[in-house]
């Protein structure tokens, strides 16, 4: 795709942002982004948004956050599903032809919302929501049907848990909190079987914007300095009811690695300095590493993934701001050998129904 | 790299207060179906998905967009929702023409779906929408917030409402040729002004109705729509604009927009013009529908996307120049005044005026439309999408 | 089985629901002063040098510029309609009608602001809207206590 990252910041984490609106926050990311890609809001000629009506506590949450984003009389689109998705439609806007240079800007504040109560909302009101789905829920489903399949185990996935977390410690981006130790994580409680709390990467507070420019906008301003081109995007979407193969098939992540891989011209994940995968639960981290040839490699999640910050709505972008690191040799502890390509993931939905992969290549 | 592309199936459902018999998801499928059947497509020939749907609190499933991908063939391809509020079915419809002339795609679903009747709270849920601490405790909400608009736009231009009653007749009669709209009959002016008052200057039958169903469209690059199409509506030109949410900011001497002029589509239609080559749209385009739900905003907006001079549609509107034999056909479908899905409702405008193109309106049909608009407007008036689709390409 | 009553029940029945949901706004840096002002009688705008634009509501950051707001100015208690509109309609969880709704601009500050005017006569609409129109002047006028809410104020024709 000819269409390149310019500049990027996100949010400080933590696990409340106080003292700001939710406006505020993403105002100072939003500004801050355009600085880092030194141009104008002047200059933009459209915003993508990617938001969560019920995550922010407010109906059509773009009316309020359409300004502080930087859309002010701009051409504004939103999604809804995640920040990630927001990433597809932003590159395809410019991918078109029609847009030059644009800002997508996400954002994840559920220390104002009641953030389970929402995923619970999440289900059909016939067969499912009587008994009750939320996000752990979901998760404690997948990773069952990861262990009846033979890919996981709860060993397995303490140990993995505690590894991301050793590396999350010390990735300067995230939260920088202590690593529990893997008997911590295996004495934690359950929270849904075999989803031990140890296992799941806390929701936290963040924000991200992204500068995208087109080849042609960075021909006619030589003075711009690309960080990255987005080589290749991937998305997919599973069905939404569970079932053994929809949890244990991981069908709609490996369409979109796939399609990812195939746009980038890249083989297999060994051709990524890093993968960073959006990894709710340690379970899930299993799961995608022994999908992609990648189990117990180094390079996956070398940030910690979701263990360093989790801004759940766009923590996929927060992926992809580790992956751009990676590829420009700036990931500090975290980093890798330094490559050409890295990619990121996110994903949505009940038990990641939805998935979406961006190859970023070094320019 | 732009890539022609073109609408060549539509599909709705019957428009009503409430479909006891079927469930949300239940209306999407059905509005799929009859759209691939129009286009004489199956569902694996389907690439991509965007999902129209605005605030789910009325219907009461959060990301119902999600359940919906089991019932309109959507698992196993890319999908995403967006949402603009009122403006979404429009975003929906760029969002499409998005997947396909960027590359990614080579033809894509638009489909969305509402019931907005399904909770007796709607209008208490349209105030939320406001900002919490400085707007919120003003019973602000979507039929304050755009009588408002109204009451300024009649002062500073001289509407009567008698002027914006005639609309009301118009769409309904209009509407008695659409099989799927909520709202149609004979209505008279004088039903109109002793209807219930509202908010100033409106009276109920001024206003939309709340409306529940499912519309579906297909879009396909050049090449596909040849192939399944004898006359696809291709899209000429797409234009898309935000504003501020605090609408206090877009009256008076310092607004960039002036609200009661719906002065964002000067600036949202500019675009879409130029890429369409739209000079002079009163000539150059046979049908617009307008996202009004409204009685009085068709005057202001045919005014700021240049089908008239300020101040002079609601005169061409009395002597019948936006009738069905007009000189533009206004809603012919008898527009957002007589059926308003909210999340829907921008892409049931772009289905409308594709079909008129595509020579499928039916009773609707106006005689050879070359070139047709659709509009969406959403959140406090706030967000702005139009589109222009002809029967040739560019 | 010969049920068609039921069955019938069944294929048009409704299953209720409600969702109470209860959120946690940080009130930020800027509404909390503008609150506290309310209780002192002063109604408190944030102006942007760089556009020369002053704003209520207030606001952290000014859309157009872009940049931080660098003031707080106090607003005059007089303004102008900007818009207007008498409700006769009772909506759900609103206030019961009639009540008069309208944006404000007021003396100093670029942007209208929302609130209700009170206290005149809303018995026939006619007269009534002619009353508020568009660039009618009002005054604020404010409750016994205030409390650091929107609704410290209202506004009554000058």
């Amino acid at each position: 795709m000819d269409v390149y990252v310019i500049g990027y910041a996100s949010h400080p984490p933590a696990e409340k942002v106080l003292g700001k609106r939710l406006e505020e926050m993403v105002y100072d990311t939003s500004a801050q982004a355009l600085r880092a890609a030194a141009i104008e809001r002047s200059d933009l000629d459209h915003i993508t948004i990617a938001a969560c009506d019920e995550l922010d506590g407010r109906s059509i949450s773009n009316m309020l956050m359409v300004a502080p984003a930087g859309g002010y009389l701009k051409d504004e689109l939103r999604v809804t599903d995640s920040a990630m998705v927001g990433l597809h439609l932003a590159a395809m806007r410019i991918a078109s032809g029609r847009y030059h240079l644009g800002l997508l800007a996400s954002w994840n504040k559920s220390s104002t919302a009641p953030f389970e109560d929402v995923m619970r909302m999440r289900c059909e009101p016939f067969f499912t929501r009587p008994i009750g789905l939320n996000a752990t829920i979901a998760d404690a489903l997948f990773a069952q049907a990861q262990c009846a399949a033979g890919a996981a185990s709860e060993s397995k996935a303490t140990a993995q848990s505690a590894s991301l977390q050793r590396a999350a410690a010390s990735n300067p981006r995230g939260l920088k909190r202590k690593a529990a130790t893997a008997d911590a994580i295996a004495s934690s409680s359950y929270l849904a079987t075999p989803l031990r709390e140890g296992h799941c990467a806390p929701v936290t507070d963040g924000a991200v914007s992204v500068v995208l420019a087109s080849g042609d906008w960075l021909n006619r301003h030589p003075e711009a300095k690309p960080l990255v081109r987005i080589a290749g995007i991937g998305a997919a979407i599973d069905q939404y009811y569970l079932g053994r193969d929809r949890l244990a098939g991981l069908a709609s992540f490996k369409q979109a690695w796939n399609g990812a891989l195939r746009q980038a011209n890249v083989r297999s994940a060994h051709g990524f300095g890093a993968v960073e995968a959006d990894c709710q639960t340690s379970y899930q981290a299993l799961a995608y590493s022994a999908a992609i040839g990648l189990d117990g490699s180094p390079t996956f999640c070398p940030s910690g993934s979701a263990f360093a910050q989790n801004p759940y709505f766009c923590t996929g972008l927060i992926n992809l701001i580790e992956a751009i690191e990676q590829v420009r040799g700036a990931a500090g502890p975290a980093q890798q050998s330094q490559t050409n390509f890295a990619a990121a993931h996110g994903q949505h939905g009940f038990a990641q129904q939805g998935n979406v992969v961006a190859v970023v290549e070094r320019v | 790299m732009n890539k022609n592309v073109a609408v060549i199936g539509t599909g709705e459902t019957v428009f009503r207060s409430h479909h006891p018999d079927k469930t949300y998801v239940d209306l999407a499928q059905e509005a799929v179906a009859a759209a691939l059947r129009d286009a004489n497509m199956e569902p694996q020939e389907i690439d991509a998905v965007v999902f129209s749907m605005a605030p789910t609190e009325f219907m009461g499933v959060n990301d119902a967009d999600k359940w919906a991908v089991d019932y309109t063939w959507a698992a196993g391809k890319p999908f995403m929702r967006i949402h603009t509020g009122g403006a979404t079915g429009g975003s929906a419809f760029h969002g499409g023409w998005l997947n396909i002339a960027s590359g990614q795609a080579r033809t894509c679903l638009v489909v969305g779906a509402d019931r907005v009747a399904e909770t007796p709270d709607a209008q208490h849920i349209l105030n939320l929408i406001w900002d919490r601490f400085y707007e919120h405790d003003f019973a602000l909400n979507t039929v304050t917030m755009i009588a408002l608009m109204t009451q300024r736009y009649m002062a500073m231009r001289g509407l009567s409402e008698e002027q914006a009653a005639r609309v009301v007749v118009r769409s309904r009669r209009n509407a008695m040729n659409n099989p799927y709209a909520h709202l149609k009959g004979q209505i008279t002016v004088e039903e109109v002004m002793n209807s219930r008052p509202v908010s100033t200057p409106y009276k109920l039958f001024d206003i939309c109705p709340r409306s529940s169903g499912a519309c579906a469209v297909v879009l396909a690059c050049e090449e596909v729509a040849r192939k399944k199409c004898a006359q696809p509506a291709f899209v000429h030109g797409i234009g898309g604009i935000a504003n501020t949410v605090f609408i206090g900011d877009r009256m008076g001497p310092h607004t960039d927009a002036e609200i009661g002029d719906f002065a964002e589509f000067v600036l949202a239609g500019r675009e879409c013009y130029r890429q369409a080559k739209i000079t002079n749209p009163r000539k150059q385009i046979k049908v617009a529908e307008l996202y009004d739900p409204f009685s009085g905003m068709q005057f202001p907006k045919l005014e700021s996307l240049g089908f008239c001079k300020p101040g002079e549609a609601a005169k061409l509107s009395d002597d019948g120049a936006f009738d069905m034999n007009g000189e533009v056909a206004v809603n012919p479908s008898g527009g957002t005044l007589c059926t308003n899905p909210i999340g829907v409702t921008g892409l049931v405008r772009h289905a409308d005026a594709a079909k008129q193109i595509m020579g499928r309106a039916g009773a609707m049909q106006v005689s050879n439309v070359q070139r047709a608009l659709a509009t969406a407007v959403g959140g406090s008036a706030q967000f702005w999408a139009v589109t222009v689709l002809g029967a040739d390409v560019m | 089985m010969a049920t068609s009553t039921a069955d019938q029940d069944q294929n048009t029945g409704v299953i209720p629901g409600e969702w109470h949901v209860r959120y946690n706004y940080s009130v930020g840096k800027v509404a909390g002063k503008y609150f506290d002002g309310l209780k002192a009688r002063k109604i408190l705008a944030t102006r942007c040098n760089k556009s020369g634009l002053t704003y209520l509501p207030p606001r952290a950051y000014c859309e157009r510029s872009f940049a931080e707001c660098d003031e707080w100015v106090e607003a005059g208690q007089e303004g102008v309609i900007e818009a207007a509109t008498i409700v006769s309609a009772q909506f759900e969880n609103l206030p019961k009608p009639p009540y008069c709704i309208a944006y404000v601009r007021l003396d100093g500050v670029s942007t209208a602001m929302v609130n209700f005017i009170k206290e005149f006569d809303m018995g026939d609409l006619q007269t009534a809207s002619s009353r508020v129109k568009p660039g009618v002047r009002v005054k604020v006028k404010w409750i016994d206590k205030p409390e650091g809410k929107a609704t410290d104020f209202y506004y009554v024709l000058a």
